[in-house]
């Protein structure tokens, strides 16, 4: 005959087994709202921290996107405003060269305009070596030194490369970080692809001679100053248009970033609300079981045999 | 008339004194590991009458016939078979748990990312020293953290074998004790209560046993154990009073296999599918695939990168050098940073000249690192890991959950009830009281006769 059909070992160990497993849930749910994470290792949800991680790697080169974004902003705002300069620059000399074209000035009158225009044109090289915000010349492409070098005569050429270089912005997008000097400063006559500092050049030497051949100097030089101005301000354009580009990214961007987050926060949080509740409940029913534990382990015929 | 009172009150006082030792006994023992509920069989002492005396009353009283022990033979069977699964589940979880932090906490995940966005970051302006630097020092930790995996897995591995060892200790050690317990069980009188402890001992030793090994085993006539690792058709490790030695062989890639020797002419290969030794032995094996996969992530990494490297120029217009050296074989623990100074980062392709501010090699080393891909490898071998530990979990949590069900009905018919144990102490008091009360009686009978006059 059995009074109570298990052993009295089966009976605590059952029971110690049920409470250890219901006080473990009980802390494991504690260490999800304490960190405020549900993932503590990658075997807690595999799917997950692997998400996580591609989330994570995301937003890190993110990070260096906005960096990168910055710098082209950066430099496309100087190229921007050196450009205006060189606009102002263009429309004094086209206001020289018109008084220069009228024929009742004296050659010395002539002379001295030219000497001025010369004067512009040697601001206008500097202008065109300036350097970009990484210490590079803002004109000069990819190369390192100065964008024009100047001969013992006065000429300038061109000493950088042919593009200026791309910027990633992420995400497979690119910006051209700036303008080589020759894109904006040729301007194209027919098919040809004259310089504009070359032009200058040869006016202010032209009206600095003399002669007739300084009248015909002038009204080619409003020629050539005239297209210059065009081709200065599409320049300008572009560069408009590449910072618009980046601001668009940069939003886009932000967009993203913020979608990452919540994702993170979806994948990787703990939900506050349903964990409390869970841990309310499991912490409940661990009450009552080391209570009716109690209980029972008290409950001996020993005691009540006399 | 054969009978006699007095005997037969006697033969039921002892009988019930014996019973009640007995259930002192297992009051006593009722938390004892591996004690096996006793209950006292008794039998009635008489004799059919002989030719000539058919119908004669002849009762001698009882006897104790044996003192039975209360084991299921089939529940112990189970009880050692789901505990050899669960201690493998266990043991091959813990190991697996080790692999993944070994290589999680190293953080080559987060540092790989990291020596990515500082390439990244480097186009931004690829003559700047500062990020030159950098790149170099990111590589820098990207190839500790490399080595930082490559020697927790190390270690990982020698802990399982240490732990592998000191089991193959404790099961030679368990199966000559046992090889004893069978001598001594040959000899033991049947149902006595040295043959009931030895059998206690007997089944507690393959206990123990199951939780480091499958055994198979088979209980002869004298109930002394036949014992089989790895299944009924494993090598023989105990029969009789002679028992086998479990040894182990780690080869080369620190996976381990196990023979028995001493049983047969030459050592026989044992595979274990159970016990600690079993998952131990699983748990190496995983963790030489991932050492593979690792090593060769960075082996990936450093030709893919070094190969880049050498397609371009310094800012000094000069080719490029490998980045990243070791070996060969370039191993995680072999990868070493050759490349001392951020100078050295061939950024340029070749032909841009002196100080270029060209990313165009930088930029073919980045697509050749995003088409190569080591980050997602190292995100798919921590996948790959953690993965198996979470379905290693589950299966491991319901083995247990068995094995626990198992021990658990095992000790609710062998283990001792102390509610029954007090009912029987009352019980066989009162037989006991009954019994005196039978020779009374008989003193009573006999002083009546006497005082006839």
């Amino acid at each position: 005959m059995t009074t109570i059909s298990t052993s009295t070992s089966a009976f605590y160990e059952r029971s110690s087994m049920d409470i250890a497993d219901l006080r473990s849930r009980a802390e494991g749910l504690q260490a999800d709202l304490s960190r405020g994470q549900r993932i503590a290792r990658s075997s807690d949800d595999p799917v997950g921290a692997s998400r996580l991680r591609q989330l994570q790697r995301a937003d890190s080169l993110s990070q260096i996107d906005i960096a990168n974004a910055a710098k082209a902003s950066t430099n496309l705002q100087l190229t921007d405003s050196a450009l205006g300069t060189f606009a102002d620059y263009v429309i004094r000399i086209q206001e020289l060269t018109a008084q220069a074209a009228n024929g009742t000035l004296t050659d010395a009158g002539r002379a001295s305009l030219g000497a001025e225009i010369g004067q512009i044109r040697g601001n206008m090289i500097q202008l065109a070596n300036s350097r970009d915000v990484e210490g590079g010349a803002l004109f000069g492409g990819q190369s390192a030194g100065d964008a024009y070098t100047l001969d013992a005569a006065g000429n300038a050429t061109y000493a950088g490369t042919s593009t200026a270089g791309d910027l990633p912005l992420g995400d497979g997008q690119n910006v051209t970080r700036g303008l080589t000097g020759p894109e904006f400063l040729n301007f194209p006559v027919g098919s040809a692809q004259p310089d504009l500092l070359a032009a200058l050049k040869a006016l202010s030497d032209g009206l600095q001679a003399g002669g007739a051949t300084a009248i015909q100097a002038a009204r080619d030089g409003l020629a050539a100053l005239s297209q210059s101005m065009d081709q200065i301000t599409t320049a300008q354009t572009v560069v408009g248009t590449r910072l618009a580009w980046v601001d668009l990214t940069t939003e886009r961007r932000t967009n993203l970033t913020e979608m990452r987050s919540a994702e993170e926060t979806d994948v990787g949080g703990t939900d506050i609300a349903s964990t409390v509740a869970r841990l309310q409940e499991t912490m409940t029913v661990l009450e009552a079981s080391q209570a009716s534990f109690t209980k029972l382990a008290s409950l001996s015929l020993f005691s009540l045999l006399n | 008339m054969a009978s006699d009172l007095l005997s037969i009150g006697r033969s039921g006082a002892q009988a019930a004194r014996i019973a009640l030792d007995v259930t002192a006994q297992n009051i006593a023992n009722a938390s004892t590991d591996g004690y096996v509920r006793r209950s006292a069989k008794l039998a009635e002492v008489s004799s059919s009458g002989g030719i000539g005396t058919i119908g004669d009353v002849s009762l001698s009283g009882v006897r104790l016939d044996s003192v039975v022990r209360n084991a299921d033979l089939f529940r112990q069977a189970e009880v050692r078979r789901t505990g050899a699964d669960a201690a493998r589940a266990d043991a091959e979880v813990a190991g697996l748990e080790n692999i993944q932090a070994a290589v999680e906490q190293s953080n080559v995940y987060n540092a790989m990312v990291g020596f990515e966005a500082s390439l990244q970051q480097l186009v931004g302006d690829p003559t700047s020293s500062s990020l030159r630097a950098n790149v170099i020092e990111d590589a820098r930790t990207m190839v500790g953290t490399f080595n930082i995996a490559s020697s927790a897995l190390d270690a990982v591995g020698t802990g399982l074998r240490f732990e592998a060892t000191d089991a193959i200790t404790q099961v030679n050690t368990l199966s000559g004790e046992l090889a004893r317990v069978n001598l001594r069980l040959a000899r033991a009188a049947d149902a006595s209560s040295d043959q009931t402890a030895l059998l206690d001992q007997r089944d507690s030793l393959l206990q123990q046993l199951s939780a480091f090994t499958d055994v198979s085993t088979t209980i002869n006539a004298d109930s002394t154990v036949e014992l089989r690792l790895g299944g009924a058709s494993g090598p023989l490790m105990v029969q009789g009073g002679a028992s086998g030695t479990l040894s182990m062989t780690t080869a080369g890639d620190g996976t381990i296999t196990f023979a028995v020797s001493g049983m047969a002419a030459s050592p026989v290969a044992a595979s274990l599918t159970g016990g600690s030794l079993a998952g131990k032995a699983q748990a190496l094996t995983k963790l030489a695939a991932i050492h593979t996969q690792l090593d060769a992530l960075a082996q990936t990494l450093a030709n893919t990168v070094n190969t880049a490297q050498g397609n371009g120029i310094t800012p000094a217009n000069t080719a490029g050098q490998p980045i990243f050296a070791g070996g060969p074989p370039i191993t995680a623990a072999s990868l070493t940073l050759a490349l001392a100074n951020g100078a050295g980062l061939a950024t340029a392709p070749a032909g841009a000249g002196a100080n270029s501010r060209d990313a165009g090699n930088l930029n073919a080393m980045r697509t050749a690192l995003g088409q190569a891909d080591p980050v997602g490898g190292m995100d798919a071998l921590l996948f790959d890991i953690s993965g198996t530990v979470q379905g290693r979990t589950v299966t491991r949590d319901a083995l247990r959950t068995i094995a626990n069900g198992a021990l658990v009905s095992l000790q609710a018919q062998a283990g001792v009830d102390l509610d029954q144990e007090a009912v029987n102490l009352v019980r066989f008091q009162q037989a006991f009281q009954a019994s005196g009360k039978v020779m009374q009686t008989a003193k009573d009978i006999f002083d009546t006769l006497l005082a006839i006059r």
